[in-house]
């Protein structure tokens, strides 16, 4: 083992945990909030979409490839958004090996907040059984050493899922009333199946709830989302990571007093401009480009990403959302490297132990 | 030049003062306002709002009135879009006021398209248009068909999820100058770049021009997948499709 200024080394779900708490670690953690699934990943252990959405030892399985080939301190089994919208009765497309499933959003299946109904047998689902019974197996493998992320989708998430993205929308600026009775009746599956996840052994939840300033503004997260990401907040009792997809700092100063652990953000926002935002009142996970750095650009573009990061002090590194299925391998291990170079060629820095 | 007191209505006085920075932008639309009756810039303000009931009724009204559907499509409609488009550009609104806007903006276009289309003015250009393999997202690609529309192309949609092939067919079937990709997320975004080496392979990539959109899509991305132009909103893709539909013309006349 490594002392360090920590003291004693730390194991990944230590480092993980401690990172969400904005406490100090050993080094700064690898965390993937959302999907680091790729192609090369299902076929190394046998493990394809779609059918690792759908069957826990399979998707418990390519889960744990993220740590086991690419090093991150966290496992995150939940690939896509679409599981408790299927259980909920949207229709799914699941695709092929090389595509995500996604929800059919052109067939909504509510029209008023009348229509919501949580099944009171939302988790016997197979879609959200599939990932309370993966993270079971990843907790019985890998639970001592590594943090084991559950994800359960937010309210407005699930309104685009469930209404479809311009009705729901249109909604929220035709009736900001009807809307948020919507979001309060939607809430309950975010906090059952955040639960579940949390009963089956998650350390962590990430919640995504896509208000992204590429569709609404700012204060549309403090008029619609605010007081329900604190309760969420005080309801699950784990670290709760907030997703958001592209530019967020307009809502970053509001999200930093939700009482979410962390903001897992988009690569739009600059990692300084974020943490001076955010300052000590919340962590950052990410934010390394998918689309132009990760999938195709070099390991070296990916390493000068991850330094970006690390130099203004984001606390944990990881992909900036979910990654291409077809991301290269070495991509993705470079993040890592990045985070152990970054480490140890500052001696004020602390020494990194290896796991990967 | 005219000044903006030359506006008649009041509410796209305050609108320009408050929201448009950009000189250029500014003269730009206080000569459309000004050239434009009050009537239809009544029409504009409404459509800004996103009053479409408003703008359907007005519509309905100037027809009656014997105003020709072309003025009030170009006077009342688009100028009303060209300012929304600012104002979405700009952060100053966002995705669910533009939804509003072009509900009104459909609103009226519902009254003047099938006059337009019997009129037999010819269109500028054919576009086709889809949302990339395995995206089901469709709000900015619509935004950009009905403007495209709008400024008189005849759009072929070809809806969501739409693989290299359904592209491909659609192209020969169609013969469309201009090919539009969209798509939101980042795990589709590089079925963009594999369609366009589905043209290459097809040997059709030099018969079109591909232009590309979509939330996460970046300029240096489109570049990177070989499209010929990148519009970051409806209004930017409409000025790409004019410039790119200019670009083949002269192509084929080569």
């Amino acid at each position: 083992m490594t002392e360090s200024a920590t003291g004693p080394a730390m194991t990944s779900r230590e480092r993980v945990l401690a990172a969400l708490r904005r406490e100090p670690v050993d080094c700064t953690p690898l965390v993937n909030p959302t999907s680091v699934a790729t192609v090369e990943l299902m076929d190394l252990v046998e493990a394809p979409f779609p059918d690792a959405n759908r069957e826990p030892e399979l998707m418990a399985r390519l889960a744990a490839t993220g740590r086991t080939e690419l090093g991150f301190d966290s496992i995150m089994p939940v690939f896509s958004i679409i599981q408790e919208s299927s259980a909920l009765g949207c229709k799914i497309q699941w695709e092929q090996k090389d595509n995500w499933p996604t929800v059919r959003m052109r067939e909504p299946i509510y029209e008023t907040p009348d229509d919501i109904r949580i099944p009171d047998n939302l988790l016997e689902h197979q879609d959200t059984r599939c990932v309370i019974e993966a993270i079971k197996i990843l907790k019985r493998q890998f639970g001592d050493e590594v943090a084991i992320i559950g994800k359960t989708m937010g309210p407005w998430s699930l309104g685009y899922h469930c209404f479809g993205v311009e009705p729901f929308l249109l909604m929220s600026l035709d009736d900001p009333d009807r809307t948020k009775l919507c979001l309060d009746r939607l809430k309950e599956s975010t906090i059952v199946f955040g639960q579940a996840q949390i009963d089956a052994g998650a350390d962590a939840l990430t919640l995504p709830d896509h208000a992204t300033g590429d569709l609404v503004s700012g204060a549309y997260y403090r008029e619609f989302l605010l007081d329900l990401h604190i309760e969420f907040a005080e309801a699950l009792p784990v670290p709760l990571i907030l997703h958001i997809c592209g530019r967020t700092v307009d809502r970053m100063d509001d999200i930093a007093r939700s009482g979410m652990a962390a903001l897992h953000f988009d690569s739009k926002n600059g990692p300084q401009e974020s943490m001076d935002i955010v300052g000590d009142r919340i962590s950052l996970v990410g934010n390394v480009n998918n689309p132009e750095t990760l999938f195709a650009k070099s390991p070296q573009d990916v390493r000068e990403e991850v330094v970006a990061n690390l130099d203004a002090g984001v606390q944990m590194i990881g992909p900036e959302c979910a990654i291409p299925l077809q991301t290269p391998i070495e991509s993705l291990r470079a993040i890592r490297e990045a985070v152990i170079d970054w480490h140890a060629h500052d001696l004020g820095r602390p020494a990194p132990t290896s796991h990967a | 030049m005219p000044e903006l007191t030359s506006v008649a209505n009041e509410f796209l006085r305050t609108e320009i003062e408050q929201f448009v920075e950009r000189p250029d932008e500014r003269e730009r639309l206080i000569a459309l306002y000004a050239g434009a009756s009050e009537r239809m810039q009544s029409m504009s303000a409404a459509l800004v709002e996103g009053e479409h009931l408003l703008v359907d009724a007005l519509a309905r009204e100037a027809l009656a009135d014997g105003v020709p559907a072309l003025e009030i499509m170009d006077d009342g409609l688009i100028a009303g879009m060209a300012l929304v488009g600012i104002k979405f550009r700009e952060n100053f609104i966002f995705v669910p006021e533009v939804l509003a806007c072009a509900r009104a903006m459909k609103a009226g276009m519902s009254y003047i398209e099938p006059i337009l289309s019997e009129s037999g003015i010819e269109p500028i250009a054919t576009v086709v248009m889809g949302t990339v393999k395995g995206d089901l997202h469709d709000i900015g690609k619509n935004l950009c068909t009905m403007m495209l529309r709008g400024a008189g192309f005849e759009v072929i949609d070809l809806g969501v999820d739409t693989s290299p092939d359904d592209f491909i067919d659609a192209v020969e079937e169609h013969r469309p100058a201009l090919l539009g990709m969209s798509a939101l997320l980042t795990t589709t975004m590089p079925n963009m770049g594999v369609t366009i080496e589905a043209f290459i392979d097809a040997e059709l990539r030099d018969e079109i021009g591909i232009m590309v959109g979509g939330a996460p899509v970046t300029q240096d991305f489109a570049e990177d997948m070989g499209a010929d132009g990148y519009g970051k909103d409806a209004v930017a893709c409409v000025e790409l499709a004019k410039r790119l539909a200019e670009a083949e013309k002269h192509r084929v006349e080569a």
